[in-house]
């Protein structure tokens, strides 16, 4: 082997050494770009994992104080501080209806609208009290 | 080929170099990797690694319409690192102060206070060894403070005030994950039968207890690696196994009727002083119960308020203490003697006799609270509540039927609650433990003891048709989507009575209310039939029955001829204001009276007869 055959083999050794080197060096690099995506990646989905949790949190809260304030103690409070005066009703002011309120309905609505009666020339409601009937 | 850019010595010494460092570098890698590897994995692992445990939410118990009894939040415990707490933040101490309701002198000693004296060593008391419970060695240099990096602030601070705090951005304040704990938005509202979690997280009684199982659902837990800063590196993350919720728990407890069983009961412990009261509501056909309270009672939010000696207000009497039911106790006389055809609802009785033969044997009849002038039927022996006269259809039973109907309608077993509360069996010894008296005693509910809950489900067996039904609260386990996992449904017992024996103790039963005939007119409502039954039982003090001490009661159920919902009113040694004696028909009645009205609209349960005054007036929905 003579001497430039020598240096062209060292020559080469030295190419692909550097090559090699910038190889590894670009694949090192883009792996650590790669892990550097996948931790910030990560990190952001734990930030919308937390930030999902803080809202059910919140949400919780908001359930919690809604279902306070529609406590009826809460309610029945309420009632007397701001003075609305709401009380349970009784049997006696309670007019039950005998048959099904939906028929009873759809009846007064068919009678309503096969008449020819408009509505200014339709009577007062009828109030009944004990056997006398006023007008 | 060209001559390369330097000597052959250059290079060569160039690449030798390069070989040398990579070869160094494999070498350390080899090292590292493979021969110091346990070591430094072992390490890496103790460092980095953590295991995160997710806590998972509670389910929430719900009551009969879907309102929250017990639900779960995450409640914040605030503290602060003084070593890092910048001086530009001090303006903002007050108002952090504020947002937490601390007294900011209280604040400023916290956040000032940077150090604490290490605790005192240990020593043995034979060789003078010194023991650091801090596993550091003990030595001349140990300090002898401490810094401090985490001092509390606050306990329990809510979301929207800890977002607040964030806001203020003041380095060093910071709170450690969050746990969640329970709250009950209706603070006493059935406390008894919702029972509560305590701060360790464990579940001490009621439903909360029962249902813990279904309630607590699995925690979670991910795997994962920290850094120096102990912040974890979510890229890191190896397994997750995400926290299951609980289920929710749906009860039987309406909230409305629940509200106004507890407003009654409170009316009445204003009223009449007692030292209990218990009032049960349940459905008659299915045995669902409605409302369930006694009094006194307990905030559920601060069960740990409730000192030692006043544990009481925390046993739910309903289930756990016994009482002798009193005159109530005589419908099991009645239906007995009913349906074993030994008599007839008309069928007259001499009730003022002071002596009766018995087997053989004279035996003494028990006292009157009223003097009766002619025999009564069987009807008035039940609406007059006339203590002769049930003994008298004890006596027709005997001995061995009696016990038996007894133990049909309920006494002396469980009612099969205790799932729920431990619950007493109460007292009901086998006949061939009773004394010559007895079979004169125990039909008017004397030497008996039962619990208020046994004796609504005595009541509920007239109710039910004659059948004895089982207590039931749990009516639905739900996932988080609000789908029924489990129904509960009715579940009978046994059958008691025929239904035709049932609807005519239940007639029986509707005369009580009727003004002259019963003892309790007091509770009649117009347009309804009101089958109940009054009782006042004297209390034993001192082994002896108290003319003093009464435990009324006033059980029930309406409309008689249908019925709806059972109503048990018991009232332990309440004081009628006016100064006479506790009776049933005066301390409990009015409250069924009024809790019933409100049944009435609330239910929507119809009327059997006419309303009096009624239309006030009314909408005809024609126009003429």
């Amino acid at each position: 082997m003579n001497k430039s055959d020598n240096h062209a083999f060292v020559n080469q050794l030295l190419v692909y050494t550097l090559v090699m080197i910038c190889l590894s060096g670009s694949i090192g690099l883009g792996t650590v770009w790669m892990r550097h995506q996948i931790s910030v990646t990560a990190n952001s989905t734990r930030q919308m994992e937390s930030r999902i949790a803080q809202a059910e949190r919140s949400l919780a809260e908001t359930t919690i104080q809604v279902a306070a304030e529609e406590s009826l103690e809460v309610l029945t409070r309420r009632n007397s501080e701001w003075k609305l005066g709401l009380l349970p009703p009784v049997e006696s002011q309670v007019g039950r209806l005998a048959g099904s309120p939906e028929r009873r309905l759809a009846a007064l609505r068919n009678r309503e609208a096969f008449t020819d009666r408009t509505g200014a020339e339709t009577a007062p409601v009828v109030f009944a009290s004990g056997s006398r009937v006023r007008r | 080929m060209a001559r390369g850019f330097g000597s052959n010595y250059r290079i060569v010494l160039l690449v030798a170099t390069v070989l040398a460092a990579f070869g160094g570098i494999g070498a350390r890698l080899v090292h590292l990797h493979v021969i110091d590897r346990e070591r430094l994995v072992t390490f890496v692992d103790k460092v980095r690694r953590q295991i995160v445990v997710e806590p998972a939410r509670r389910g929430d118990i719900l009551d009969g319409r879907g309102k929250f009894l017990a639900t779960s939040r995450s409640l914040i415990s605030l503290g602060v690192d003084p070593q890092v707490l910048r001086p530009e933040d001090e303006p903002k101490w007050p108002e952090l102060a504020r947002l937490i309701g601390l007294p900011l002198r209280e604040l400023e000693t916290i956040f000032r206070t940077k150090t604490r004296p290490v605790a005192p060593v240990a020593t043995s008391t034979t060789g003078g060894l010194v023991i650091d419970l801090d596993g550091d060695e003990p030595s001349e240099n140990t300090p002898t403070e401490r810094k401090i990096q985490w001092a509390k602030l606050a306990d329990s601070v809510e979301e929207s005030v800890y977002e607040q705090i964030v806001r203020l951005d003041i380095k060093g304040v910071y709170a450690p994950p969050r746990v969640y704990t329970r709250a009950y938005p209706n603070n006493e509202l059935a406390a008894h039968v919702v029972g509560y979690v305590n701060k360790e997280g464990v579940a001490v009684q009621g439903v909360e207890r029962w249902a813990d199982f279904y309630l607590r659902g699995q925690d979670g837990w991910r795997e994962s690696e920290k850094d120096g800063k102990r912040q974890e590196l979510a890229q890191f993350r190896a397994r997750e196994v995400a926290p299951s919720r609980g289920y929710d728990v749906m009860l039987s407890i309406d909230s409305v009727i629940q509200h106004r069983v507890e407003a009654e009961l409170s009316r009445i412990m204003t009223t009449f002083s007692p030292t209990k009261a218990t009032i049960i509501v349940s459905d008659a056909r299915t045995g669902f119960i409605l409302g369930l309270a006694n009094a006194p009672t307990f905030n559920l939010n601060a069960y740990g308020t409730v000192s030692g000696d006043d544990m009481n207000r925390m046993r739910n009497v309903a289930v756990a203490d016994v009482l002798e039911p009193g005159s109530t106790f005589k419908i099991v006389a009645a239906s007995g003697a009913l349906q074993e055809g030994l008599v007839q609802p008309s069928d007259t009785f001499d009730c003022t006799l002071e002596r009766i033969e018995y087997k053989g044997r004279s035996r003494d009849l028990p006292r009157e609270d009223h003097h009766f002038h002619h025999p009564l039927t069987v009807t008035e022996i039940i609406s007059r509540s006339s203590n002769k006269g049930a003994a008298q259809l004890g006596m027709l039973l005997q001995e061995k039927r009696l016990y038996e109907y007894a133990k049909a309608f309920g006494f002396g077993e469980y009612t099969g609650f205790s799932s729920i509360y431990p619950e007493s069996p109460g007292i009901f010894a086998h006949y061939s433990k009773w004394s010559g008296s007895d079979i004169t005693r125990i039909p008017m509910g004397h030497t008996v003891a039962a619990t208020p809950l046994q004796i609504h489900f005595a009541m509920g067996v007239i109710a039910s048709g004659g059948e004895l039904l089982r207590p039931q609260i749990v009516k639905e386990i739900r996932n988080e989507q609000g789908e029924a996992l489990y129904r509960f449904g009715k579940v009978v017992r046994r059958r008691v009575i025929s239904q035709a024996t049932a609807k005519t103790v239940a007639g029986m039963l509707s005369r009580v209310t009727v003004a002259g005939e019963g003892t309790a007119a007091e509770a009649a409502i117009p347009g309804y039939e009101i089958a109940a039954k009054t009782g006042t039982s004297q209390k034993i003090v001192d082994g002896k029955y108290s003319s003093q001490h009464h435990i009324a009661s006033f059980v029930g159920f309406f409309p008689a001829s249908r019925p709806e919902v059972v109503i048990s009113v018991i009232v332990d040694d309440g004081r009628s204001p006016a100064g006479g004696t506790g009776y049933g028909g005066v301390v409990a009645a009015p409250g069924f009276k009024r809790i019933a009205e409100h049944l009435i609209q609330y239910l929507d349960i119809k009327p059997t007869g006419p309303v009096p005054g009624r239309p006030l007036f009314a909408l005809e929905g024609v126009r003429p």
